[in-house]
């Protein structure tokens, strides 16, 4: 008999989660972590003597509430702390910028456009109204639209039935936002360049997509997601760094029985008469267990630790249509000082908050076009975050950490990512930020870059995808990934997956593992 | 009183007419000067139901020439093992894929098809899942993938050689202001692809309008609709431009439906936020017309200027930020008499157009040898608009994009053809099928209005 009665492969935010719900349900698990420590790209990681870096994902808000509450994350360590804004630095000096303070931000926003101003709470609620619609099926498993078996049909019907109880006007809205471009979206609702940008700059997050193509609209509400449940949770920072979250859910795991082995890198899962019996390590340790769930992506899972030959051939075909072009980079400062930004000078609230450089629809889409042809964005989108100033802990006292997603940096660049190539990226990021806080330069002590190559090579990410697989109305719900394989089930017996290239897909989320242990445990 | 008012002299309006007045009804056709000299494709259940059996479809065979940069040609026949030789010589990979494609692509074809042949179905009622599960599992998984995809991830999948895959892509874009790699342009393969044999990825022309009119029993008048009368709720007729009066309880109207509801209609009349939706509908022309004629034959019937994907996304980045093509793509038929059409994309509505027809003559001319082009006359969007009626110049009068398609097209409050306005009705481009399947929305319309 087996030791395990089930062997989760990586200790990501979802191999954890998945564990930690097995593990509650009584089971047996065994975590194998390739690195040498857990958390996959959520984790916190003192880069620079002093300096501790999110170093890959940094915020946390799309972490699904029921999680939180059914492992009991806080008694665990998470502590979220709230971004109270988002700052949108424009070049002629002046700024947008969106507060979590509704008075604040209508008066900011009316300085702009009284129209938007009044638009702006319709709007609010109007993405509320459609994030509760999808909600209910991010905890779901998806039925299998082809199949015959009364349970799928059941499942089937349940979802048919879920969509007419929705109003009319709810459903076409939400059938709106998942097939329109994000910027034809924001164009319904108003007219400050600024603030369609640095909305519909949640639509690209991730994909090589520009806000102007269709399908982005719903990234956007998917990045909404996150500001539903409690009064205002909206975005955050997790204390110590995003690897507290990863921390939190292993030491909920741990409690409940599972166990985690760092630096244990899988080599290829075992199988017997077709079904998935254990793992073999890379030092050749053989590990038996019932069943085993891959928290890898798809492609890794199926073509590297399964192996083609024992998969269908269609399915194969499938997994490898799976679509992953990572495109984003981050970059991770370590700070002597503050920025200094000309249009807000001075230490203020504005810099506990985020601070984007999406000036206007015109500038994602010209960073894209860059990027769609195979070069990094000449003048990229940027998400900043300084958690030195909400987290004093991120750093030595009087100096400051700040992490920037960088968009696009696309995964397949011409003459593909060297150490050069790296470099200039990093001078690139620091350039355009430059133009906002010239002071940046001079404060900047230490720099990490992160290509998306280097991403993929440090985490396992396919291509740097940060989503494990392109968040894409093709690649979603009944066909992530691939279709008549959306149940977190696979063609192998005692194979599972329960990454975040399994529906709902990505972002620090956590259902993905969730959903995969509740089907494991045929409790979905 | 049982008269029927049609505004407007397309296809669709004529096809409304003629099942309205073989219902009995007393109906008027009015429609300001406009002379086409020929339409798309007409479904087969439309030609059915107006007993039209002599319907001459124009189809040029190849279907499409697509000169490469080293001087060949790539054809793509109606015989689909022809189009895979031209395509083997580029590539036996691609030639290999070409049947299966075809087949997968037809078979999706057929179902749309099959959707179109109706009013908008309702997507959560049992029949619509029931037909959609009886393409069998490949089959349903083939189009809930393809139908938000961009073009560009789809040919990627099945081939390698750029300028099939730009002649195919080219497809996705027509008349659309997205590049291929924009999401849903996909679908709009598909759209494009329904009616042709397998293997053929261009709509045919036909003489329709010209049959439809032969039709007896219709009055036509060349003059222009001013004003749609709303009384209490309900149409009461139309004013026209001599300032004649028209009573009438049913209109039908195949203007664009932002004109037909916001400028025709007194303002008013309509909820706030069904006005406030339809100034939304997108309806952005992108492209030029060019006709000329040539003193001999160009050597082909259908040419396309489109050599790679990356050539059409670049020409559609120009567009994106307001600017005309620098390398357009470009689109082409010549008929017997050699006289040329093309299609010029991307020249976004409202930008000087002044030197383009001189460019793209210049860039046919490589091709057709010595024939020598005389009377060139090309059209901006903005002219379309003025002479054709077509609103900022888009032919299809609202965008198809996957959010302005089938149950959504133009508008969700609007898909069954009904209006707020009680005997109000819509027709034309911008209602489902629409946007060139000619006549099928005319038909659809006809239907509800004798609630059939």
């Amino acid at each position: 008999m087996p030791k395990h009665d089930a062997i989760v492969i990586g200790g990501g935010h979802n191999g954890l989660v998945c564990a930690a719900y097995l593990a509650r349900a009584g089971r047996k698990v065994l975590v194998l972590e390739r690195r040498e420590r857990i958390g996959g790209a959520a984790v916190t990681e003192e880069v620079f003597p002093g300096f501790r870096f999110s170093v890959f994902s940094y915020v946390v808000s799309l972490l699904r509430p029921e999680i939180i509450r059914e492992l009991e994350l806080p008694r665990h360590g998470l502590h979220i702390l709230p971004l109270e804004s988002t700052l949108t630095p424009l070049p002629g000096g002046d700024y947008l910028a969106q507060w979590n303070d509704h008075d604040q931000n209508r008066r900011e926003l009316a300085r702009h456009s009284l129209r938007d101003a009044e638009a702006y709470d319709e709007f609010g609620l109007m993405l509320h109204q459609m994030a509760r619609a999808v909600k209910p099926l991010l905890a779901m498993a998806p039925p299998d639209p082809a199949s015959l078996s009364l349970r799928e049909l059941g499942g089937l019907g349940r979802l048919g039935r879920y969509f007419r109880s929705l109003s009319k006007a709810h459903f076409n809205r939400l059938m709106k936002l998942l097939t329109m471009s994000s910027a034809d979206f924001l164009d319904e609702w108003f007219e400050t360049e600024a603030l369609k940008a640095t909305k519909s700059a949640s639509g690209i997050i991730g994909t090589l997509a520009g806000p102007r193509s269709p399908g982005t609209a719903y990234v956007l509400l998917h990045h909404y997601m996150g500001e539903l449940d409690g009064v205002f949770r909206a975005w955050g920072f997790a204390r110590g760094g995003n690897g507290s979250v990863s921390a939190a859910i292993a030491a909920a795991a741990r409690a409940a029985g599972a166990e985690i082995r760092c630096s244990a890198p899988v080599q290829n899962v075992v199988l017997r008469r077709g079904s998935a019996r254990g793992v073999v390590l890379e030092n050749g340790e053989e590990i038996e267990a019932k069943l085993v769930v891959s928290g890898a992506d798809p492609r890794r899972t199926f073509l590297q630790l399964v192996g083609e030959k024992h998969l269908p051939a269609e399915f194969i075909e499938s997994i490898r249509r799976f679509r992953f072009r990572g495109a984003s980079a981050k970059v991770n400062l370590a700070l002597g000082e503050l920025p200094d930004l000309t249009c807000l000078p001075g230490r203020g609230p504005h810099l506990r908050g985020a601070i984007s450089i999406s000036p206007s629809v015109a500038y994602l889409e010209r960073a894209y076009d860059d990027a769609k042809y195979g070069e990094p964005s000449r003048e990229p989108y940027m998400d900043i975050v300084i958690p030195s100033l909400l987290d004093p802990q991120m750093a030595p006292p009087g100096k400051h950490v700040m992490s920037i997603f960088v968009q696009y940096a696309p995964y397949q660049v011409n003459g593909g990512w060297t150490d050069a190539r790296r470099e200039t990226l990093g001078e690139t990021v620091v350039n355009t930020l430059s133009q906002y806080a010239p002071n940046l330069k001079k404060a900047i002590l230490y720099r990490q870059v992160l290509t998306p190559a280097d991403i993929e090579r440090t985490v396992g990410l396919t291509e740097g995808n940060i989503f494990q697989g392109e968040l894409t109305l093709q690649q979603m719900f009944f066909l992530r990934p691939v279709p008549a394989w959306a149940k977190y089930r696979t063609p192998l017996a005692g194979l599972y997956q329960c990454g975040a290239g399994t529906h709902p897909g990505g972002g620090v989320m956590g259902a993905s593992g969730r959903n995969a242990a509740l089907q494991i445990l045929g409790r979905a | 009183m049982n008269r029927a008012i049609i505004i407007g002299g397309g296809v669709d309006a004529l096809v409304a007419a003629q099942v309205l007045t073989r219902a009995g009804r007393e109906v008027m056709v009015i429609e300001s000067e406009s002379a086409e000299p020929d339409d798309g494709w007409v479904p087969p259940w439309v030609l059915r139901e107006l007993r039209i059996d002599d319907l001459h479809l124009e189809w040029p065979d190849p279907w499409l020439v697509i000169p490469l940069p080293d001087g060949g040609r790539l054809e793509l026949w109606r015989d689909m093992a022809r189009s895979a030789e031209s395509i083997r010589r580029l590539s036996p990979r691609d030639a290999e894929h070409w049947p299966a494609f075809c087949e997968r692509m037809a078979r999706l074809a057929r179902f749309l098809e099959a959707v179109y042949a109706a009013a908008p179905p309702d997507p959560l009622s049992p029949g619509f899942a029931l037909r959609a599960r009886r393409l069998g599992r490949q089959g349903l998984a083939d189009l809930l993938r393809l139908l938000p995809m961009p073009v560009a991830d789809l040919l990627d999948d099945w081939f390698e050689t750029d300028a099939l895959k730009g002649a195919l892509g080219a497809a996705g874009i027509l008349h659309l202001l997205q590049g291929p790699r924009s999401g849903g342009t996909a679908f709009r393969l598909l759209h494009h692809h329904i009616s042709c044999p397998p293997g053929v990825f261009r709509p045919p022309r036909s003489n329709i309008r010209g049959l439809l009119r032969r039709l007896p029993r219709v009055e036509l008048q060349g003059t222009e609709v001013l004003h749609i009368l709303v009384r209490a709720g309900a149409v009461a007729g139309v004013v026209l431009k001599d300032g004649r009066e028209l009573a009438a309880p049913v209109v039908v109207s195949s203007a664009d439906p932002r004109r037909n509801l916001l400028e025709l209609v007194e303002p008013g009349w309509l909820d706030p936020e069904l006005a406030r939706a339809l100034r939304h509908v997108r309806r952005r022309g992108v492209a030029a017309r060019l006709r000329l004629e040539l003193d001999r034959s160009p050597g082909f019937s259908a040419l396309a200027l489109a050599p790679s994907l990356d050539y059409l996304e670049r020409a559609y980045d120009d567009a994106k930020h307001g600017r005309l093509s620098r390398q357009p793509y470009v689109e082409v038929r010549c008929d017997e008499r050699h006289r040329v059409e093309a299609v010029v994309q991307y020249t976004p509505y409202g930008v000087d157009c002044r030197d383009l027809s001189e460019k793209v003559i210049a860039l046919l001319a490589e091709h057709w040898g010595d024939a020598q082009p005389q009377q060139a006359e090309l059209s901006a969007p903005h002219e379309l608009e003025k002479f054709e009626g077509w609103p900022e110049g888009q032919p299809h009068h609202a965008e198809l994009a996957l959010d302005q398609a089938l149950w959504m097209r133009p508008l969700p409050e609007l898909a069954h053809y009904r209006t707020p306005i009680e005997g109000l009705w819509l027709c034309g481009p911008a209602m489902h099928p629409g946007a060139g399947i000619a006549g099928a929305s005319g038909l659809n319309c006809a239907h509800a209005i004798l609630g059939r």
